[in-house]
Formats: C-alpha cells, structure tokens, sequence
C-alpha cells in the first residue's frame, strides 16, 4: 500500500464544483523508512491519507492508535515525529522534498529514542 | 500580500506597536470587521494562527442562503475571496501563523509567531475567534477514521483528498446535512446520517438533497460503537428512547471506514475570559460566551465580540456582526461621528433582523412550529425522514400544476432566502419583502425555460416541469452537481424524493453555465404520471451502460 504512486481513488481527480484542485510539484519524502510521495505544500497528514495511512501514532499510556481527527492544527491527534522534531502537528505543517516522517510511539520513534534527522 | 511569520522574522521590537484596532481571527466576522473599520480611517491588523486567512469559508463550496444583497446564492469560497479583496483594497494588515496567546489589562496582547512571542497595544480589540468543534464519546471514539465534519471539509474541499469510502454521519444540523452532500459531490457514499434528537435539525431543502440520493436518515439514534482494532472498519448505532438512552435489541452496524462528527460548535471564548469580560453560560448561544450589547461590545469598554464567538449563528450574520463591531469601534475612537455610526447601524440591524427570522433562527432554537408562516402544516415527513412526501408536497404555494413549462417550488419551511425571486427576469416568483415567506409562483407568467431559478436556489429545491413534453412523457429539469455529467440521449433511472427509483428515464438536456455557477441543469423524460414524482437522476451503473 505504501509507496504507490499518487494516482488512486483516495485522491478526487476532478471535482464537480472545484474543478481540479491546484496542487504543487510532485516530491518525495520518507515515512517510516519507505520512500514515498506527496505534493509540495500540502500538509503532510493529507499526503498521509492520500496514501492510505491512517495511523499517526501511538498513545503512550494505553498505545491506542490515534490518526487524523480535526485536519486544523487544534486536537493534536496527528502529531508525529517529522525531521527528528516529535510532537509535530502533521495536518498544519506542509510536505516538502526529503522531510522525515515517522510514527510517533508515546514520545519517541519505534527504538525507543533515534530520531532520525536531516 | 500578507505577512507570513517565520522563525527568520525580527526578533526584538523597541517601541511597543501600537493599532486603532487589533483583530483576533481572520475568518468572515474579524475580515468584515477589520474592513469596516479600516474603511473608516482606522489602523488595523488581523492576526490569525492559520496559514490561510477566511476562517472556515474556503471549505464551503455550497452556495448561501439568505437576501441577494448579503452573498445569498454565492457559494462560501468565493465570498472569502471577495471579504480578501475588501480588506486588502481598505488597508487592512492581515498577519498569518501568528496567535494571539493573551489579552492583558489596557489592551495589550501577546502573539505567538514562528519560535517568538511579540507585545502589541490595540486602542480597540475586536476579538473573531470562532468555534470549535463538540465531540460525543463512545466505544471507540478515539480511532484513527473517527474525524471532525470539519476535517472532511478540509481534505476534500481544500486538498482534494477523500475523507474515506464509506461514511456514517453523525449530526442532522446544517453541518452535517452540508458535509454529507459534499462528501457525495467528492465521490464518498455515505451510508447513513444519525442523530439522537427526533427530528432533522438542519434545513429542510438540505435534508430533501441528501434523501433523493438515497442516504438513510436514522433520527433518535445514536452510535454505540466505532470498530475496528487500528482503523475504524464498522460502526454500530441504536434507537434511544426519551432519555437518549440506547434501546436494546435496535442495534444496527454498518461496515465503513469514516465516521464523521457534526455534533454542533463550541464558542471559543478563551480569550475573551482571559481579558476579564463578564462572561455567561448559555446553552442557546452554543456554551460559555461574553455579555455584549447590540454593537458586540464586552463589559470591557473597547474590546468587542463578533461572531460565532458571541453565539453560534451562520456565516452570513457572522459577517454583519463583524461591521457592526468595527463601527462602533470606529466611533469610540472617534473616527466617524455619531451621525454617522447611527446611519450605518440602523442598515445592519436591519439585515441581521432579516437573516434572523424564520423557524430556524437563534430565537427559536428548540422549538420546532407546526405551521408555517403561511399557516400551513410543517412537513412532518420532511422532519424525520428528509422528503416531502407525493402528497405533502402539493399543498406548499411554490408547488403548481400548469400547462406547459413552469417552476416547482418545493420550499416547505420559513427561512431567510430569497434568491429565487430575482432569479425570474419575468416575475414568475415571488417572495415579497420578508424573506422568510414561501416563494408563490405566479400563474399568469410565461416559463422560458432559462433555468436561473434552479441554480438559483441554494436549497437545490426549484425544479421545471412540463407535463405536455409530448403524448406521453413529462419533462423534468433538474439541478444537477455531480460528476460524470450525464450527456444528452444517455439513459438512466428518475429517482423520486425519497431516493427510490421510480422509473427509466431518458436525460434529454444537459446545461451548463457560467450564470449557474457550476449547478448543471439536468433534463430528463419519464412517464407523464412521474412528473411530480421524479426529482434526481441516477446514471446507470457503468457495467450496464457499456452492455
């Protein structure tokens, strides 16, 4: 599922009263390791749900997974580690070439503590 | 053309900045205010934590109810571009990715930008914060799949992205009855709308768009459980009984992969607390908001609420709110004169008086007539199911049997719209002058068949008629805003308003338009005894069409 190209019906390719919707260049970005791709500009939850992730991260009581629910920047449910930085909003904060992007457990990335970094 | 805060930005200020009026959000109410304002001579700025200015507007793609002197039939993101376009040509600094984290004695705030913290005076504050969203809890809420409406907007109608396949809906207010039909535009079905209350609180005509293709209501239900161990791939939902209690043996489940919240909005009045304003709870204006009198004003002289931050209300009032704010703050700072400021007053309230009215309006919260204006009975049917039935419907004035082409108007409730009547270049309809009134059509006019009071009518409710089309077949225009557009001579079902599929039907013209603005109008051809009935077209399916 991961790495396919963007051209699947999770993305709407014309829309009725929007037309096409303005997207910027075609870019890749990591995610867990794995190449993938999304729109320069968009936030990054969205190139996420795009490509059909929809776990963000983990809870560090009870590790319930938790992915997108306000999509605005206010119930910090989407938070990941993106470029090492954890705690970071996915759904305000935009795709951009080479950024690091990595489930977030608790605090901390899967090992317990390495975030990767650029 | 606006300023971007970046981590790059100056760092220390000398002199504390100082504005005629500071602005706290830049969605529909702080941009009206601020233009207000700045338009009289006022030095504004607009700070928003956003990236995007406009507030939610830019995710509304329907068009808006409401007189055609205040964006009636204009779809929500082009007003937020014409509020841009006002603010920029008045002088308004509109400052993005920058929140205002206090409001402190004599008017000084604190905005945070990028990594730091600035300190500003504004001699008025004008604070537009919005609303958030409410949430319900249940097994399961806290799955990935379970989202806000507001987020459905956001991935669809700003990153064109599916919210998901298969939706359940919670919440029969506008929001959801509006999130619902967008979805639908996006692609997505949505399997059900459920709400625990026992009648569809949104408007009527929004309900009718959803029932004709053929979503399910469920009123008095409510959902009991998201499943799903990682994802939500089902959810179950049940009767209540008078209590809002779930009723057992009644539970239903349906597989989906989104569960989609509009539940109602909370005032987010923080601020407004924090700055020392009498603050009161008050379930009808949507939780805890500030005493303001009629211009908007706290019980702190100069700092004033606009908005849905003072009462949850619709865009549209939000907007006139914001003037009335930005006027008055013009007067108390002595910008324009007493004269004046009256004369711009008295054009507001008398919009907001307009926009007010009717059986959904602020003051009638909670209690659902069981006439019209008119004296006619409230479609019970419309209510609880979404649809006017055969038989209700005849009785309302827009809905006329008359030879040849004319307009049907199936505008059951009392809401402030109007639209329609000007839509008619001879007369045909008719409102009058308070705009709650039913739309009459008027017997004696002569139908051309342009099709402007279709798309027109943000309600998606005007239909054209001719029962004469030919010996046997009735014609039927219908407004038409999902893709792929059928093409003339393609074949399909009429669906009728409860979304059954009545009969086959030939699609006989298709328009389009620039004056439609992105509404197609649909013309179909069934059964002569079908032309009261059929009122959406439902393609074949595209195995069947190729066969």
């Amino acid at each position: 599922m991961i790495g396919e190209t963007m051209d699947n019906d999770r993305r709407i390719a014309e829309h009725p009263v929007l037309g096409t919707i303005e997207k910027g260049r075609l870019v890749s970005f990591s995610f867990d390791g794995r190449t993938v791709e999304g729109y320069e500009g968009e936030p990054i939850a969205e190139a996420l749900k795009a490509l059909g992730v929809m776990v963000h991260r983990y809870t560090a009581k009870k590790n319930r997974p938790r992915g997108i629910f306000c999509a605005i920047g206010r119930c910090t449910d989407c938070v990941m580690i993106v470029n090492g930085v954890p705690n970071t909003r996915t759904c305000i904060t935009p795709v951009q070439e080479g950024i690091i992007v990595q489930t977030q457990y608790g605090v901390s990335a899967k090992d317990g503590g390495s975030h990767e970094k650029i | 053309m606006y300023r971007h805060s970046t981590a790059s930005a100056q760092r220390t200020v000398a002199v504390m900045k100082r504005y005629d009026l500071i602005v706290v959000g830049a969605g529909p109410s702080g941009l009206s205010a601020a233009t207000e304002a700045a338009e009289s001579g006022m030095k504004v700025v607009v700070f928003d934590e956003n990236s995007r200015p406009g507030g939610q507007l830019f995710k509304q793609i329907h068009k808006f109810f409401g007189s055609k002197e205040h964006h009636a039939k204009v779809r929500g993101f082009h007003i937020g571009e014409e509020l841009l376009r006002e603010a920029a040509a008045a002088g308004v600094e509109v400052e993005l990715d920058a929140a205002v984290i206090g409001i402190y004695e004599n008017k000084e705030i604190t905005v945070r930008k990028a990594e730091h913290i600035e300190h500003l005076k504004g001699d008025t504050i004008i604070v537009a914060t919005g609303a958030s969203e409410n949430m319900v809890p249940f097994e399961g809420w806290d799955l990935p799949g379970v989202i806000g409406a507001g987020a459905a907007q956001t991935m669809m109608n700003l990153h064109g992205v599916k919210p998901g396949q298969r939706i359940l809906m919670l919440g029969s207010g506008n929001v959801g009855l509006v999130v619902s039909f967008q979805l639908l535009q996006a692609g997505c079905e949505v399997v059900a709308l459920a709400d625990a209350a026992p009648t569809i609180g949104g408007y009527g005509v929004h309900a009718s768009k959803l029932a004709r293709c053929g979503v399910p209501f469920y009123l008095s239900h409510t959902i009991t459980k998201a499943e799903g161990s990682d994802r939500v791939t089902g959810a179950a939902i049940s009767e209540v009984d008078d209590k809002f209690r779930p009723i057992k043996g009644t539970e239903e489940h349906f597989d989906v992969d989104t569960i989609c919240i509009a539940v109602g909005l909370s005032p987010m009045s923080q601020l407004l607390k924090m700055s020392g304003c009498r603050m009161s709870d008050d379930p009808k204006r949507g939780g805890q908001v500030p005493d303001v009198d009629e211009y908007g004003e706290t019980s702190v002289t100069g700092i004033f609420a606009a908005g849905d931050v003072s009462g949850i209300e619709e865009a549209s009032s939000a907007m006139i709110e914001g003037r009335i704010a930005g006027a008055r703050a013009a007067l108390r700072m002595g910008f324009i004169s007493a004269e004046e400021e009256s004369a711009r007053q008295k054009s507001f309230s008398a919009d907001l008086a307009g926009l007010r009215r009717g059986m959904f309006a602020p003051g009638s919260k909670g209690r659902m007539p069981e006439k019209t204006e008119e004296g006619l009975d409230i479609s019970v049917n419309l209510l609880t199911k979404g649809y006017l039935s055969d038989d209700e419907v005849t009785k309302y004035p827009g809905v006329v049997k008359k030879k040849g082409l004319h307009p049907v108007i199936e505008c059951s409730q009392n809401i402030p719209c109007d639209p329609c009547q000007d839509a008619c270049r001879f007369n045909c309809i008719k409102v009058g002058n308070d705009i709650t009134l039913l739309p009459q059509v008027d017997m004696g006019s002569e139908c051309t068949g342009c099709g402007m009071c279709v798309a027109s009518c943000s309600g998606q409710a005007i239909f054209l008629v001719n029962e004469d089309y030919d010996d046997r077949s009735a014609s039927v225009t219908l407004p038409y805003e999902f893709l792929p557009l059928p093409r003339t001579g393609d074949s399909g079902f009429a669906r009728g308003r409860s979304g059954e599929r009545l009969c086959t039907a030939e699609v006989i013209d298709v328009k389009t338009s620039p004056a439609y603005d992105k509404t197609n109008l649909l013309t179909i051809r069934v059964p002569k005894d079908m032309a009261m009935k059929a009122r959406f077209y439902e393609p074949l399916p595209a195995r069947e069409a190729d066969a």
